[in-house]
C-alpha cells in the first residue's frame, strides 16, 4: 500500500462531520427554540391571566363605586341628610319666587313699539 | 457459540419479548381500550368549567338616576383538593370571615364520593360564606397568597341594591335569591334586564393555577339591557313626601298618588302606603309589597261622574248648558239624595255641583247598553296593560245582570268597581281631548353600550269621547276647583285648576253600604287649559273628623300641594290671567 493511499484512508471526513454538526445545530436549535416558544406561551398566558384578574378587580371596583354614588347621591339619601341637617338647605318658597315670562312675543308688521324696547345696534 | 449460550440467549429473548409484549398490551389497553374513562378522569381533575357571570340590567328613571343597580360581592368557596394547611387556613378564615373555627375547619375537611375513582375525595367545592364585599375579598385574596395558604377561591356573583330604599318601591320591585326578578319592574322586564352567563372550559396544573394556553371552548357573557323608567324622581319625591304627611295627618288604611302626563299616557309617580323597604326584605308583610294603584279595586265613587257626562256628550243627547230637573234632592223611583237639593241644573253645573239625581237622568237617557258601552271604552273593566305585575281589571257587570236601580248607581261611581289606574287614565282622556291613552312605565331599553333596544312609544287605545264633549268636561271640573265647587282646596296659586272629587262609601260585612268607611279621592290636572300632568289621590278609610270624611276636604288639599311643588319643578308658568287676588283666596281657602 502507497503511502499515498493510507494517508487518504486515514483522513477525517469534515465536510461530514460539518454537515452533521449542523443538522445537530439545527435540531438543537429547534428544540431550544421549541422549549423558549413554549415558555413563552405559559409566560405569556400568566400575564394575560394577571391582566384579566386586574381588569376584573378594577371593574368590580369601579361597580362598588357607582354603587356607592348612586347610592349617596339618591333622592332619599339627600332627603335624609337633609332633614338630619347635614346637608344646611333652607327651602324656597313660592312666595319669594319672580318667574320670568317668557320674552315679549314679536312686533306685528307695521306695530309701533316703545323705543326701548328695540334692539341696539352694533 | 456452543449450545447451552444459544438456550440461554434465547430464553432471554423470548423473556424480553414476552415482557415488551405484556407492557404492549397493557399500553393498548390503557391507551384504547380505557381512553374514555381516564381521558374522564383526568378533565374531572384538571378541566374546569368556568361561569362568566353577566351583569344585570340598571333601572334607571326618565332623568337617569339610577332605582337599582349591581354590587358586586363574592363568595368564598374551599377546594379540598387543594388545600395544604386545613389547620392554618381554618384559623385565617375564622377570624377574616368572623365564622365560628370549627365550622369552617368541618367544612375544609368535608369529603364526598368520586364516581370516577370509587372512593371518598376531598370536596371540591364547600361554600364558606356569600355576600362577602369585594374590597374585603380583595383584601383576603392577597393575605392568602402572602402567607402561601391554598385551596380557597374567590367567585363573582352581584347583589342587588336599591339606592332610593322605600321609594318606588312597588314600580322598581325586587329579585330573589337567584337574581330572578319577582315584582315590580324587575318582574316585567325580567327577559331585558337578565343577562346570559357565558363560559370558559380552562385546565388547571396540580396547584389549581389556570393553565392558560390550553382554554378551550369559550362564550362571552352577554350584559342585561339597561330599563328607563317613564318616572320622574323628583315628582316621586314630592309625591312621596306629601303623601307621607297626608299619612301622618288622616291615618288612612291605605293611600294612593299617582302621577301621569295625560298626552302620552306616562306615568311620572306612583306611591302607595303601606310601603317596604326594597334593601329589607326580611319579614315585610304581604299586604305591604302589594302595588295597591293596579291591584285594588274601590268604587270610584263621583269623579266616575266624568265617564257620564263626557258619554252624554258625546252623543249629543244633551248640551253643556241643558237643564235636567234634579228632583230637589229625593229621586223616589231610585230612592236615590243628592247632598243638597237643586231644582234645575245644567249639565255643567251636575259636574259642578256633583248632583246624583243629576247624571242618573244623564244616564238613563243614554240607556243601559249605551252607558256600559261608554264605561267600557273608557277603560274600566279591562286591564290596561301596563308593564306592572299584579294588574286586575275591576268589575263592571254587563247590563243583563243590573238590578232595576243599577242605571242610576254606576253613574255616581256605585255598583262598579275600579283600580286608581283606571280613575286616572280615565282622567286623562278628558283632559288631553278624548283619547285613551295606555298607561306607560317603561320609556326605553337600551344595552350596556347606551344603544336602544326597544323603545315604548305612546299609545293611543281609542277614542272615547268627542273634542267638544271634553272641552265641556273641562270647563265644568275647572269650576269643581272654582269657589262654588266641591274642590276649593284643590287650587293652586297662580295654575287653573281642573279635577272632580269622589267620595264613596265602602260595603261593610253585611254587604251595606255603612256610614263611617269612606273612600275619599280626588282626579284632577293642571294647568286647565294644557294640562302637564294628571293627578289622582286616593285614601282609604281616613280618619277625620265627623262629617268631613269627603274627597273635597281630605284628597283635594294633597293636590293641591303636590301640584304646588309639582309646578315649580316642571317650570310651569303660572297664568298672568289668574289675578292676584284669586291666589290669595286660593290660600285663605286651604287655610280654611
Amino acid at each position: 500500500m502507497s503511502s499515498n493511499r493510507r494517508r487518504h484512508a486515514n483522513a477525517i471526513p469534515i465536510a461530514s462531520f460539518a454537515s452533521w454538526g449542523i443538522v445537530a445545530l439545527c435540531a438543537l436549535g429547534g428544540g431550544l427554540g421549541y422549549v423558549w416558544c413554549k415558555n413563552q406561551l405559559y409566560t405569556t398566558g400568566t400575564e394575560i391571566r394577571a391582566l384579566e384578574r386586574e381588569l376584573s378587580g378594577l371593574r368590580n371596583k369601579n361597580e362598588v363605586t357607582l354603587s356607592k354614588i348612586a347610592q349617596l347621591s339618591s333622592t332619599a339619601t339627600l332627603n335624609e341628610r337633609f332633614a338630619t341637617g347635614f346637608i344646611d338647605l333652607v327651602p324656597i318658597t313660592n312666595d319669594v319666587i319672580a318667574v320670568v315670562d317668557d320674552a315679549a312675543p314679536k312686533a306685528a308688521v307695521g306695530e309701533l313699539r316703545p323705543a326701548s324696547n328695540e334692539r341696539e345696534e352694533k | 457459540m456452543n449450545r447451552t449460550a444459544r438456550t440461554r440467549a434465547l430464553i432471554t429473548c423470548l423473556l424480553l419479548s414476552g415482557c415488551y409484549t405484556a407492557f404492549s398490551f397493557r399500553l393498548v389497553h390503557l391507551q384504547v381500550t380505557q381512553h374514555g374513562e381516564y381521558a374522564a378522569r383526568a378533565a374531572d381533575i384538571h378541566v374546569k368549567r368556568q361561569t362568566i357571570y353577566a351583569r344585570r340590567g340598571v333601572i334607571y328613571d326618565i332623568h337617569g338616576e339610577s332605582l337599582a343597580q349591581n354590587e358586586p360581592v363574592r363568595t368564598v368557596v374551599a377546594d379540598g383538593t387543594l388545600i395544604n394547611d386545613r389547620e392554618e387556613l381554618a384559623d385565617f378564615l375564622a377570624h377574616a370571615l368572623k365564622l365560628p373555627r370549627a365550622e369552617v375547619l368541618e367544612k375544609l375537611g368535608r369529603e364526598k364520593f368520586s364516581q370516577s375513582r370509587q372512593k371518598n375525595i376531598p370536596d371540591q367545592y364547600v361554600i364558606l360564606k356569600k355576600q362577602v364585599p369585594e374590597m374585603l375579598a380583595t383584601e383576603l385574596k392577597d393575605a392568602l397568597a402572602a402567607r402561601k395558604l391554598r385551596g380557597v377561591y374567590f367567585e363573582q356573583e352581584s347583589t342587588r341594591v336599591y339606592p332610593n330604599g322605600q321609594m318606588l318601591c312597588h314600580v322598581v320591585g325586587f329579585v330573589n335569591g337567584e337574581s330572578v326578578g319577582v315584582d315590580g319592574v324587575e318582574r316585567t322586564m325580567e327577559r331585558f334586564l337578565r343577562g346570559h352567563d357565558g363560559f370558559r372550559y380552562t385546565e388547571r396544573d396540580r396547584t389549581g393555577k389556570e393553565i392558560v394556553p390550553y382554554r378551550a371552548q369559550e362564550k362571552e357573557a352577554r350584559n342585561g339591557c339597561n330599563v328607563r323608567l317613564t318616572i320622574d324622581i323628583g315628582l316621586q319625591n314630592i309625591v312621596e313626601q306629601e303623601l307621607d304627611a297626608a299619612i301622618k295627618q288622616f291615618r288612612p288604611k291605605s293611600a294612593t298618588v299617582i302621577l301621569m302626563r295625560p298626552q302620552t299616557g306616562e306615568i311620572l309617580a306612583l306611591a302607595n302606603r303601606p310601603n317596604f323597604n326594597l334593601n329589607v326584605q326580611e319579614n315585610v308583610p304581604l299586604d305591604h309589597r302589594r302595588n295597591r294603584a293596579l291591584s285594588d279595586m274601590v268604587e270610584p265613587g263621583s269623579t266616575f261622574k266624568i265617564v257620564t257626562t263626557a258619554a252624554a256628550l258625546t252623543e249629543r243627547i244633551v248640551k253643556s248648558g241643558t237643564l235636567i230637573h234634579c228632583e230637589n234632592g229625593f229621586m223616589a223611583s231610585a230612592k236615590l239624595r243628592d247632598h243638597h237639593p237643586y231644582a234645575d241644573l245644567s249639565v255643567n253645573d251636575i259636574l259642578v255641583k256633583s248632583s246624583n239625581i243629576g247624571v242618573a237622568k244623564l244616564a238613563i237617557q243614554l240607556g243601559d247598553q249605551k252607558f256600559y258601552e261608554y264605561v267600557r271604552r273608557f277603560g274600566f273593566g279591562e286591564r290596561s296593560a301596563v308593564n306592572l305585575p299584579g294588574e286586575i281589571s275591576g268589575i263592571v257587570h254587563p247590563p243583563h245582570r243590573w238590578s232595576k236601580i243599577s242605571i242610576t248607581r254606576m253613574p255616581m261611581g256605585h255598583e262598579v268597581a275600579a283600580t286608581p289606574l283606571q280613575i286616572v287614565t280615565a282622567m286623562c282622556a278628558i283632559a288631553n281631548g278624548g283619547r285613551l291613552m295606555m298607561p306607560q312605565i317603561v320609556s326605553e331599553i337600551t344595552d350596556d353600550q347606551g344603544r336602544i333596544v326597544t323603545s315604548f312609544p305612546p299609545q293611543e287605545v281609542r277614542r272615547v269621547a268627542s273634542k267638544e264633549a271634553t272641552d265641556a268636561v273641562n270647563e265644568a271640573l275647572q269650576q269643581v276647583v272654582g269657589p262654588k265647587g266641591t274642590a276649593q282646596l284643590a287650587r293652586v296659586a297662580g295654575f287653573t285648576v281642573a279635577g272632580k272629587t269622589g267620595t264613596s262609601q265602602k260595603l261593610g260585612a253585611d254587604g251595606r253600604y255603612g256610614h263611617d268607611k269612606y273612600v275619599v279621592s280626588f282626579a284632577g290636572y293642571m294647568p286647565a287649559e294644557n294640562p302637564a300632568f294628571v293627578g289622582l289621590v286616593l285614601l282609604d278609610e281616613p280618619q277625620a273628623k265627623p262629617g268631613q270624611t269627603y274627597g273635597g276636604l281630605v284628597a283635594a288639599p294633597v293636590f293641591s300641594r303636590i301640584g304646588e311643588k309639582a309646578a315649580r319643578y316642571l317650570g310651569l308658568v303660572p297664568s298672568p290671567e289668574e289675578p292676584a287676588g284669586s291666589v290669595m283666596a286660593g290660600q285663605n281657602v286651604r287655610s280654611r
